[in-house]
């Protein structure tokens, strides 16, 4: 805190007669603010975030038995990732899952949310509901969903009188239950991002809106949605960057039986259970950066809304 | 796109006591409805709290189960009931954990706060060059598969004695949870209208004093949703707790880890009965901190009136 | 000037988040424990390792008799895999907070050969004299002793007393029954580890040695897989699920699943460990009284033959006291009272072959005294976890109908030669 007590004293006075080089003056200190209100959190995400990326990307070109190093490999261990098989079905998976689960996600979300900005009578108890999924922790999530769903002793089953229908184990259905789960747990999280978005959207753009007949859908679709439209996109860019790198819902339900190996699964193979440290890294690296390339789509996106829009909005 | 109309600018800007009740926006109150509206209502508000909560219904009946036979048929109301479960969950310094959770949790939230709203200020809307590829840059942070953290990390903590402190939690859990936060913040301060700003600026005031005294209070909703969400995921992430912090409950060890420690009567048995009952146990202040949280993302609402 | 300025702020900034950081030191702290003076650090999990578990018991009796080298619990998670990561770490960086390491049998190849391990060949006959030859193999690879035995593990066929008069001693028997029975009484057949993961190649593993198969040569230098013993396993497992036999979630049952299905009277058989007997014994239901454990039948009905789990003590290589420690894990191997102590306190199947005889009043130590002679380790390889995986890949579809199981043996081999130079 003392830190910028420092920075706002570097102000200089308000209040001179110079006018384009007074503007030019606060120009220039601005810059420094901002980057002095950017540098502690670079800081704190390079420290810890920096290292392991670049440990990864070194060791990723290293050959190894097991654990020993064996020296220099250049890319055999991106070739070797790349040409495994298992590669591409637990990248399908991934993009399967991910895609189901953030849609469904968004959309029920979207629904929670709404529900939520309203005012009725009971909301605080259905508020506390919606977020009950949420606070759950994942592994115990997924363990809850592997006995709700298992036909021995089948809850799910007896509940709908499904007789004896094997959801975990067999292809589809695999995939579908853990996508349910996922979604259940966190359909919420899209939720308050968007809760929050509603509440910034000023309630006069409605009565204007209402004073023009709008219809209920209309108002929704032509005012609500560009107004959360960044909410929206921050909601869905780190949802689909979390689904991307799903690891406990298969894992415990599946443990990653039945096409449902997701690319963290494969990951968490090669770094720890069969330890090769530098297959496991090239396999890291590779699934960063695709996880990495899907994320700047929606930065960019995002960012001609927030960065490049204020010069519009002057 | 993101920044609203004019009038609706002007409007804000007219005094904190309108604010509250006109920045609401709900449908319901207004409108006179049909008793099919209301049944309609009622139904899916029925349906949605069975979704959810059902499970966690599930989750109690369980752990409430006595012996060995909670996964012996699925009629949930099947006894013998006792309180076993949750007696054995607090023999086990449970009450350790949760100070843990509840500290490691509360540091990153407030470090992510103070330190990610500046950030998100500064590239919302101070004049900082490529901030495109600086978001870019922040994003990625969070992106590397978890579990291939763990290694370097590890040898890194250990050459730092941050194994088995609580710095050793939030240090990371900060670094990781930046990027939501700044990403949450950043959208929330640039809806926010630049005419509030300006006008505090031409009245002599510092862009710090815009920052806190006109942009952080009106992008609360924002504020405080990203702050349940640093908090609940602090507390629920269990790979790198289980790895930097793995034993000692006195220490650092947080409460998803103390659950994977629990372990049945016997080897290879499940201990389905305390983790249910500690999965109960936690939920239980979560969604309290939740609440708190929420209410002041919805405070503008609550302050209105309530009708039917 | 301005260059001045601008380093200062950054600067600031620096210290603001260092401030932040080093604002909140915690009560904790400290205390790595475990390096140095007399003390051992046993790093072991499972619920014997727990507060009043018999590990704990083991631990407290050697500290009475050697005052000097107090021995303490380091308590690892439940699960094997989180037990292997946290002692890999450890030992990955050469740390020495642990002396003795809790290694489950499929391990030793793997932490020898990282050299994690002291090798235990000065001591190798105090062990090898007294340890079933099952559970003693288990702790060697590469014909050097690496771990003591400490406890060994079995597979049971449980049965249903009140619905079989005799267990059957084949497998295709075994079917033909569960399949009668289990529509006579509208009740599943038979019940075991059937989803993927390493119980699910212990369970296969068993009908393919039972069927006279065998993965390595006797020095574990050549591949000895064969795929039409292999293939006949495979196939057993995926005509049992066509026609029945399984119950329905085989293929997604671990042990504790396993034991509720039969517990709840779902089934007719269970392969099982003996852990369970006294769970089902105590458990309230019907079943209670009316099920006896009897050995794993065979696809010839001659013997029995099971895969054998467990437990071994080794040393590790960073100890600040390996004397001391490599004395303890002897000691536990080869006291007859800590021996008994396992199986009287926690139905833990000893090493020590000895101790059975005064153990036979109890069924289940009984039934192990019978069956464990007999039973085979799986080869404690460096790359066992890399061949379970493979067969876990390629059995596992096979028996579900997703793939071929001729093909399915002919992968496992081919993996297998690539194991060996």
């Amino acid at each position: 805190m003392t830190a910028t007590t420092t920075a706002e004293e570097q102000q200089p006075a308000p209040g001179g007669s110079d006018k384009p080089a007074k503007a030019r003056r606060r120009e220039m200190t601005e810059t420094t603010l901002g980057r002095v209100f950017v540098s502690p959190a670079i800081l704190l995400m390079a420290l810890v975030a920096l290292f392991p990326v670049i440990y990864a990307f070194v060791i990723s070109l290293q050959a190894y038995t097991g654990r020993l190093n064996e020296g220099f490999a250049g890319v055999d261990n991106y070739v070797t990732a790349l040409t495994n098989e298992r590669f591409w079905t637990s990248l399908q998976f991934t993009l399967i899952f991910t895609v189901a689960s953030v849609a469904a996600e968004f959309i029920i979300g979207l629904g929670f949310a709404l529900l939520m900005n309203q005012a009725f009578r009971g909301r605080g108890l259905t508020r506390a509901a919606i977020l009950v999924p949420w606070v759950i922790p994942t592994v115990i999530a997924a363990q809850m969903w592997f006995f709700m769903f298992n036909v021995t002793p089948g809850f799910i089953n007896s509940l709908f009188g499904l007789g004896d229908f094997n959801w975990l184990g067999q292809s589809g259905w695999a995939a579908f239950t853990i996508i349910f789960a996922d979604v259940w747990k966190t359909a919420p999280f899209v939720a308050l991002l968007l809760l929050a978005g509603l509440q910034t959207i000023p309630g006069d753009v409605y009565e204007g809106a209402r004073v023009d007949g709008a219809k209920m859908f209309q108002r929704f679709w032509y005012i609500t949605m560009p107004l959360l439209k960044p909410a929206i996109l921050v909601a869905l860019l780190f949802r689909t960057v979390e689904a991307l790198r799903v690891y406990d819902l298969p894992q415990v339900m599946t443990g990653g039986a039945f096409d449902t190996e997701s690319l963290s699964i494969l990951v968490q193979q090669y770094v720890v259970r069969t330890p090769d440290p530098g297959l496991g890294s090239a396999l890291s690296t590779i699934t960063f950066a695709l996880i990495l390339g899907i994320g700047l789509i929606f930065v960019n996106l995002l960012g001609k809304d927030l960065v490049i829009g204020e010069g519009e909005s002057k | 796109m993101s920044t609203p109309t004019p009038t609706a600018a002007h409007q804000r800007s007219e005094g904190k006591a309108n604010k509250s009740r006109k920045k609401k926006g709900d449908q319901g109150v207004v409108e006179q409805k049909s008793a099919a509206q209301v049944w309609g209502k009622s139904a899916m508000l029925g349906i949605i709290l069975l979704w959810c909560l059902f499970p966690f219904f599930w989750l109690i009946m369980t752990s409430l189960k006595k012996g060995n036979n909670a996964l012996n048929s699925p009629n949930i109301f099947e006894g013998p009931f006792g309180l076993q479960n949750y007696e054995a969950v607090f023999a086990q310094d449970f009450h350790l954990n949760l100070r843990n959770s509840l500290a490691i949790a509360g540091i990153t939230t407030i470090l992510c706060i103070v330190v990610g709203s500046f950030a998100a200020y500064a590239l919302a809307r101070l004049p900082l060059k490529r901030k495109i590829l600086l978001l870019g840059g922040v994003l990625a942070v969070s992106l590397f598969p978890p579990v291939a953290l763990v290694p370097p990390l590890y040898e890194l903590w250990r050459t730092l004695g941050l194994l088995n402190t609580w710095e050793g939690l939030y240090i990371p859990y900060t670094s990781f949870t930046l990027p939501l936060t700044i990403f949450i913040l950043t959208t929330f301060f640039a809806s926010i209208p630049k005419d509030l700003e300006e006008a505090a600026r031409v009245d002599g005031a510092s862009p710090f004093k815009a920052f806190y005294k006109i942009i952080l209070p009106l992008a609360a909703p924002g504020v405080f949703a990203a702050a349940i969400i640093i908090f609940v995921s602090a507390w629920n992430e269990f790979l790198l707790a289980s790895t930097f912090a793995p034993r000692n409950p006195e220490i650092a060890q947080t409460v998803p880890v103390a659950i994977a420690a629990f372990t049945g009567a016997v080897q290879f048995q499940r201990p389905v009965g305390t983790i249910t009952a500690a999965c109960v146990v936690v939920t239980i202040p979560m969604i309290i901190v939740a609440l708190l949280f929420q209410k002041r993302i919805v405070s503008g609402l609550t302050a209105g009136s309530v009708k039917g | 000037m301005n260059g001045l300025t601008n380093r200062a702020l950054w600067a600031a900034g620096g210290a603001l988040v260092l401030v932040a950081v080093a604002a909140c030191t915690p009560g904790g702290g400290g205390d790595e424990g475990g390096e140095g003076g007399g003390e051992l650090v046993w790093a072991i999990g499972g619920s014997e390792a727990q507060p009043g578990g018999v590990h704990q018991k083991v631990a407290e009796k050697w500290s009475e008799e050697n005052p000097d080298t107090p021995i303490r619990i380091e308590i690892l998670p439940d699960e094997a895999d989180q037990q292997r990561e946290q002692q890999a770490l450890e030992l990955q960086a050469e740390g020495s907070n642990f002396d003795v390491l809790g290694m489950d049998v499929i391990w030793t190849g793997e932490y020898s050969t990282n050299g994690w391990v002291e090798s235990l060949e000065d001591v190798r006959e105090d062990i090898e004299s007294v340890s079933l030859s099952g559970a003693f193999e288990s702790a060697t690879w590469g014909g050097e002793l690496w771990a003591a035995p400490f406890n060994t593990n079995a597979g049971f066929l449980y049965y249903r007393t009140d619905l079989v008069d005799e267990p059957p001693t084949t497998w295709d028997e075994l079917c033909e029954m569960a399949i009668e029975i289990g529509e006579q009484e509208n009740i599943g057949g038979y019940v075991g580890q059937g989803a993927r993961y390493e119980g699910f190649v212990v369970n296969w593993l068993e009908l393919y040695w039972s069927g006279g198969g065998e993965l390595y040569n006797e020095d574990q230098t050549e591949v000895a897989f064969d795929t039409d013993i292999a293939t006949q396993a495979t196939e057993f497992l995926a005509n049992a699920e066509q026609d029945g036999c399984l119950t329905p979630g085989f293929n997604t049952a671990m042990e504790d699943e396993a034991r509720n299905v039969f517990q709840s009277g779902d089934a007719v058989f269970m392969r099982n460990w003996p852990s369970f007997y006294s769970v089902v014994k105590d458990g309230g239901t019907p079943v209670a009284e009316n099920f006896d454990v009897a050995p794993l039948p065979t696809f010839t009905g001659e013997g029995t033959i099971s895969a054998s789990g467990g437990f071994n003590l080794a040393v590790s290589a960073f100890s600040d006291n390996i004397e001391g420690a490599k004395e303890f894990v002897v000691w536990a191997s080869t006291n007859e009272e800590v021996q008994t102590m396992l199986a009287t306190d926690a139905s833990l199947p000893p090493t020590m072959e000895s101790v059975y005889e005064d153990l036979s009043d109890d069924p289940v130590m009984a039934l192990l005294g019978e069956v464990l002679p007999d039973a085979k380790p799986r080869p404690p390889s460096p790359q066992w976890n890399e061949i379970s995986v493979e067969m876990q890949r390629a059995l596992f579809p096979a028996y579900n109908g997703e793939g071929d199981p001729g093909e399915a043996s002919q992968a496992v081999l081919d993996f297998l030669e690539t194991t060996v130079e």
